[in-house]
């Protein structure tokens, strides 16, 4: 599934187009950048509310697809411009990372 | 990081890329003031200005220079998120100074963690080099000065393992006299 896809399926709003074509092979949430830094799967949708420089620099440096910011996470104007630049897609949703995740999961066929 | 001391030998390794002889790190808690402030001080090779806006961004960081990493980022951000705040003062060919300040009252105020096995391991495995560590809590404090240490030591290596075990102990019984509450 292409990042461009899971953001149709789960009605998420787009904030930074970037690669919207790159595939999404699974999930990750998590807030504690230093420890998500250690642990993003590459290829990943990351579910997080840190919209901040450092959450894209992490994303950017452990190659994940997109960050997909929970909860109505604000993103920062330099996050989002630097997003812009590295081309990672920025997407947002309402709902909080535990009912996203579940969301994510069944459409990438990963329930446990 | 999970905890403040894994940032400190983090963000101490710059220092020593840097080239530093003499590493300084103050850890000060004001309780009053609800203030914890931890400053990092090296004669290291210092930084441009320029440079010295590049290591608050990661990405700079991470894309030319990966030596310096997120490891500052994150640093500024943890402090920043108490309601801190984060200062670096460097001057090319004379070294760097870095200041966060913490309000460890805040709930997303990151533990200290085992700041003493971070002063430790930071002497144990840079023998070759100075570490001076002060600590200070509310008006009383201590000192660890490897200067001293060696004096006393002669030719015996800081990376000693009695010298090792010396150290943990001067530490731990140096901060547990430290953190002990008056008794009124």
């Amino acid at each position: 599934m292409t990042v461009r896809e899971l953001a149709e399926q789960l009605g998420a709003e787009v904030l930074v187009e970037g690669d919207l074509s790159r595939e999404v092979k699974t999930g990750y949430a998590g807030d504690l950048l230093s420890w998500v830094m250690a642990r993003l799967p590459e290829s990943a949708v990351w579910m997080t509310v840190m919209g901040n420089l450092n959450a894209v620099a992490v994303c950017s440096l452990k190659d994940g697809a997109c960050i997909l910011l929970t909860e109505d996470a604000p993103l920062d104007e330099n996050a989002k411009q630097r997003a812009e630049v590295e081309e990672i897609p920025v997407l947002r949703v309402t709902e909080g990372s535990y009912r996203t995740s579940l969301r994510v999961a069944a459409l990438l066929g990963e329930m446990p | 990081m999970r905890e403040l001391a894994l940032n400190v030998m983090d963000v101490a390794q710059n220092s020593i890329t840097a080239g530093a002889s003499l590493v300084r790190l103050t850890v000060q808690e004001d309780s009053a003031a609800d203030r914890l402030s931890i400053t990092l001080e090296d004669n290291g090779c210092g930084m441009t200005q320029e440079q010295v806006k590049s290591v608050i961004d990661p990405f700079y960081t991470t894309r030319t220079t990966r030596k310096v990493g997120l490891g500052v980022p994150l640093f500024k951000m943890e402090a920043e998120m108490t309601g801190g705040s984060f200062s670096i003062r460097s001057q090319k060919g004379e070294g760097t100074v870095l200041t966060a300040q913490f309000v460890p009252s805040h709930v997303d105020m990151i533990p200290l963690g085992d700041i003493s096995g971070t002063v430790r391991l930071l002497i144990t495995c840079n023998p070759q080099l100075d570490f001076v560590y002060r600590r200070i809590r509310d008006g009383r404090e201590f000192v660890l000065d490897t200067r001293e240490l060696r004096q006393v030591l002669g030719e015996v290596p800081l990376s000693a393992p009695e010298v090792s075990e010396w150290i943990a102990g001067f530490l731990e019984e140096q901060t547990a006299e430290l953190l002990r509450e008056e008794t009124s």
